[in-house]
C-alpha cells in the first residue's frame, strides 16, 4: 500500500518529466513550424476575406465578395482552365513516357547511370535559364526547330507567342522537366520488384513481356505510381517560371495560369487581399488531390 | 545630507559620462547624413547613378548614400509599397513614369513643388514646363523626372536595300513603311519585313493613338478616349502591319533576337534599347535608326518613357540630403553623366540646350540622336487613375493580341477594349 502510495507520484513524475522533455525538443521544429507555416498561411485566408491592396490604409471585411469576383473574372477562369489543361497534359505525359524509358533503361545491359544522368539534367538545372534556351529552340524564325521543319517543307509555327499552340509549348516543356524526376523514382520502383517473382511467372506459363508487365511490374509499381502521380500532379499544378520567363501569360491570357495569376493580381496589380483569395483556391486544390490519392487510391496499390 | 549629495552627483556624473561620450557622436550625425536612394533596372542604370554617386560624394562629402536596387519597375513599385506599409522607406526613389501616379494617389510621393519654389524659377534651373509635367500626377509634382525615353524606328540597312529601299531616305509616312516592309518580307530565307512592340504594355499603342492626336480618357478623365476616330485609326494601322506587311506573331523577346540575327527589317520600340539592341547587333549588319513615322504632322505627339525620382524621406535633414542628390542628378550634369551611361534622353532643358554637356556625345552616336529630335512633340506617359491603372494597361494588350492574331476586326477589338477599360475606371461621384 504504501510502497504503491509513493510509486504513483514517481511515475506520474517521470511520466510528466518525458512529455516535458519531448515538448522542450519538439519545440524549435513547433515554433519554426507555427510562424513560417501556420501562421503565415492564417494570414494569408484571414486577407482573402478582406478588400486589402498594398500602398492603401487599412481595409475592409468584404466576406466571399473576392471568391464571387472570381466566378465572373475571365483572367481567373481562363488560368484555372489553362491550369486543367497543363496538369491533364503534363502528368500523363511525364508518368507514361518516365515509365516506358525506366523500363527500355531497366531491359538494357548498358549505359544505365549514364541515361539515368541525361534524363535527369533537367531536374537539376535552373527552370529560368533553361527557359532561356527554350525560348531559342522555339523561336519561330531563327530556331533550329523551325529551321528543321522548314527544310522538309513546313512553317512552323510561331511555338510561344501563337495562342493556339502556346499551352502545349508551354507542357512540352514541363514534360521534359518532370521525366528525369520520374524516371528516376521509376527506376529505384523496379529495383525493388522480387526477381523471384518474374521466375515464378516464367513458371506458370506467362506467354509474353506485355502480359509479365501486366500481371508483374505494373501491380508491383502501384505504390511508386501513386507517388509519382502525387509529386508530378502538386509539381504541375505550381507551373510558374517557364510562363514568366516565356510568355507573360499570354498572348490574350492564352498561357495564363494560376500561379501567374496570383502572382500578376498581388504584385503587378497589387490586389493583396483578392491574389490571396486565389492562394486558398491554389491551396484547396492541391490539398484536395493529395487527399483523393492518399485516401481513395492509396488503397488500391498496396499488396503486402 | 552629505552622503545624498554626493549621491547625487555621482548619479549626475553617471548620467554625464555617457552623454559626454556620445557628444561627438552626435555631432558627427548631425554633420553627415546618410540617405537610402533605391533604383530599378540596374542593368541599365547602374553605370549611370555610380557616376552620379562618385561625383556627388565629392560636392557634398557630409551625406552617405546607400543605395538599393530592384531588378525592374514592377517590383521596385512592389518595395515602395511593402515599406509604406511597415514605414521603412527609403529617403529617395526613381520609379518608372506611369507608377509614379499611384504613389502621388496614395500619398507616399512628396509633393516637389514647394521645394522647387523654394530655388527660384524651375525654368533657369533647366526645368522647363513641360519636363515638369513628366512628373505631376495627382494633382501634385510627384517626381523629378530623371531619364526619358520616346519610341524610335530601327532597321537593318542591308534588308532594306535588298528589298530595294534607299537606307538613306528611310520612309516618312506609315503608307511608305508597310510598302517597303512587306517587300523586304518577300525575301524569304525566314525575313521578315516589321515588328511592332504591340505587347509588354498599353505605351507603343499610345505612340499610334497619339500619333493621331488622341487620347486615352477624355481631358476630365470621366470615359475613354479611344473609342473615336483616332482609336480605330490606330488598331487598323496594327491590322495593316499584319496583312500588308506580314508582321509575324512574336514575343518581344523573340523579335529582338531576330532583328539582331538580320531576320527582321525594322522594329519599332523604344529608345532606351539602343545600347542593347548595338551590343546584340555587333557586326551582322548595318544597323540605323530613325523617327516614328508621322501620322498627323500638326497634332500628333508621342509617349515618354523613362524614370522619374520622387521623395519619401520624412525626417528634415534626411529630405534635405535626398533633395540635394535628386536635383544633383536631375541637373545638367547629373543628366550629362545619366545620358552617356544609358542613352535615354536628357530630362534637363540646359543639358539638351547647351553643347557643353552633350554636344560631343550626339555627334559620335548618332544613333541616340532621332529620339532627340522626337522631344518637342513628346507628351507624358499616360497613367490611368485608380487602382486599377495597372490592369487597364493589359487589358489593352489583351485585346491588340485579338488583332495581330487576326482573330477580330479593329471595330469590335476597339468596342470591347472601350467597354473593358470603362468598368476598371474609378467611379466618379
Amino acid at each position: 500500500m504504501s510502497d504503491l502510495a509513493i510509486a504513483a507520484p514517481h511515475r506520474r513524475a517521470a511520466g510528466t518529466g518525458e512529455a516535458m522533455a519531448a515538448w522542450a525538443l519538439t519545440l524549435p521544429a513547433a515554433i519554426a513550424y507555427l510562424l513560417m507555416l501556420l501562421l503565415p498561411t492564417l494570414a494569408t485566408a484571414a486577407l482573402a476575406f478582406t478588400d486589402y491592396e498594398l500602398g492603401l490604409d487599412g481595409f475592409r471585411w468584404i466576406g466571399l465578395g473576392n471568391f464571387a469576383e472570381m466566378l465572373e473574372d475571365r483572367g481567373f477562369l481562363q488560368s484555372l482552365r489553362n491550369t486543367l489543361v497543363y496538369v491533364g497534359l503534363v502528368t500523363p505525359g511525364s508518368i507514361i513516357g518516365a515509365l516506358l524509358l525506366a523500363l527500355a533503361i531497366e531491359a538494357g545491359t548498358r549505359g544505365r547511370t549514364l541515361f539515368r544522368a541525361v534524363f535527369f539534367l533537367p531536374v537539376v538545372s535552373l527552370s529560368v535559364a533553361m527557359a532561356a534556351a527554350w525560348q531559342y529552340l522555339l523561336h519561330p524564325t531563327i530556331g533550329p526547330l523551325n529551321a528543321a521543319l522548314r527544310v522538309i517543307g513546313i512553317e512552323g509555327p510561331a511555338w510561344l507567342s501563337s495562342s493556339d499552340t502556346v499551352l502545349l509549348s508551354l507542357a512540352a516543356i514541363g514534360i521534359w522537366e518532370n521525366l528525369g524526376f520520374n524516371l528516376v523514382l521509376f527506376l529505384a520502383g523496379l529495383t525493388a520488384i522480387p526477381r523471384e517473382l518474374y521466375a515464378a511467372a516464367a513458371v506458370d506459363g506467362v506467354p509474353s513481356a506485355w502480359e509479365r508487365f501486366r500481371l508483374v511490374t505494373w501491380p508491383l509499381l502501384g505504390p511508386t505510381t501513386l507517388f509519382v502521380l502525387t509529386i508530378t500532379m502538386i509539381r504541375s499544378v505550381r507551373v510558374f517560371d517557364t510562363v514568366v520567363v516565356l510568355t507573360q501569360g499570354g498572348p490574350n491570357k492564352a498561357s495564363q495560369v494560376l500561379l501567374y495569376t496570383l502572382y500578376e493580381e498581388g504584385f503587378t496589380y497589387f490586389r493583396i487581399g483578392y491574389s490571396a483569395a486565389i492562394t486558398l483556391v491554389f491551396l484547396g486544390i492541391v490539398l484536395a488531390s493529395m487527399w483523393l490519392q492518399t485516401k481513395v487510391l492509396d488503397k488500391r496499390v498496396h499488396y503486402a | 545630507m552629505d552622503t545624498t549629495i554626493s549621491r547625487r552627483a555621482a548619479i549626475r556624473v553617471a548620467w554625464a559620462l555617457p552623454v559626454g561620450l556620445a557628444m561627438p557622436a552626435i555631432a558627427r550625425a548631425q554633420a553627415g547624413t546618410t540617405i537610402t536612394v533605391h533604383y530599378a533596372q540596374p542593368f541599365i542604370y547602374k553605370d549611370s547613378y555610380d557616376a552620379i554617386l562618385a561625383e556627388f560624394a565629392k560636392r557634398e562629402p557630409s551625406i552617405k548614400v546607400n543605395t538599393v536596387t530592384t531588378p525592374n519597375y514592377e517590383e521596385g513599385a512592389q518595395l515602395i509599397l511593402r515599406q509604406a506599409a511597415t514605414n521603412q522607406l527609403p529617403d529617395l526613389s526613381y520609379q518608372g513614369f506611369n507608377r509614379l501616379r499611384i504613389f502621388a494617389e496614395r500619398g507616399i510621393a512628396q509633393d516637389l513643388a514647394p521645394l522647387l519654389r523654394t530655388e527660384g524659377e524651375p525654368v533657369k534651373a533647366g526645368y522647363s514646363p513641360n519636363l515638369l509635367a513628366l512628373g505631376q500626377f495627382g494633382g501634385i509634382q510627384a517626381g523629378l523626372a530623371y531619364a526619358a525615353s520616346n519610341p524610335i524606328c530601327y532597321y537593318n540597312a542591308g534588308l532594306v536595300k535588298r528589298a530595294g529601299g534607299d537606307p538613306d531616305n528611310f520612309p516618312r509616312d506609315w503608307d511608305g513603311v508597310l510598302a517597303l516592309a512587306a517587300k523586304i518580307d518577300t525575301l524569304g530565307d525566314g525575313t521578315d519585313g516589321l515588328w511592332y512592340t504591340w505587347n509588354g504594355d498599353d505605351w507603343m499603342f499610345s505612340a499610334l493613338l497619339f500619333g493621331h492626336g488622341g487620347r486615352m480618357l477624355n481631358a476630365d478623365e470621366t470615359d475613354v478616349g479611344f473609342a473615336g476616330p483616332e482609336g480605330l485609326a490606330s488598331l487598323k494601322l496594327i491590322e495593316r502591319m499584319v496583312k500588308q506587311a506580314g508582321m509575324p506573331n512574336l514575343t518581344a523577346a523573340a523579335a529582338r533576337q531576330a532583328f539582331a540575327a538580320g531576320k527582321l527589317g525594322m522594329i519599332f520600340q523604344t529608345t532606351a534599347l539602343v545600347r542593347g539592341t548595338v551590343s546584340g547587333v555587333g557586326q551582322n549588319f548595318e544597323l540605323r535608326t530613325t523617327g516614328m513615322p508621322v501620322i498627323d504632322a500638326e497634332k500628333g505627339r508621342l509617349p515618354t518613357g523613362g524614370a522619374a525620382g520622387m521623395l519619401c524621406a520624412k525626417d528634415p535633414a534626411k529630405r534635405e540630403a535626398a533633395w540635394k542628390f535628386l536635383r544633383f542628378s536631375t541637373g545638367p550634369e547629373g543628366q550629362a553623366m545619366m545620358v552617356k551611361n544609358t542613352g535615354y534622353l536628357p530630362c534637363n532643358q540646359i543639358a539638351i540646350d547647351d553643347p557643353q554637356y552633350l554636344g560631343q556625345f550626339y555627334r559620335e552616336n548618332p544613333l541616340f540622336v532621332p529620339s532627340v529630335k522626337q522631344i518637342p512633340i513628346s507628351i507624358p506617359w499616360y497613367a490611368f487613375p485608380g487602382s486599377n491603372s495597372v490592369r487597364v494597361t493589359q487589358t489593352m494588350v489583351d485585346n491588340l493580341a485579338r488583332i495581330v492574331e487576326s482573330r477580330a476586326t479593329p471595330e469590335e477589338v476597339q468596342k470591347d477594349m472601350a467597354t473593358e477599360v470603362r468598368r476598371l475606371l474609378p467611379r466618379k461621384s
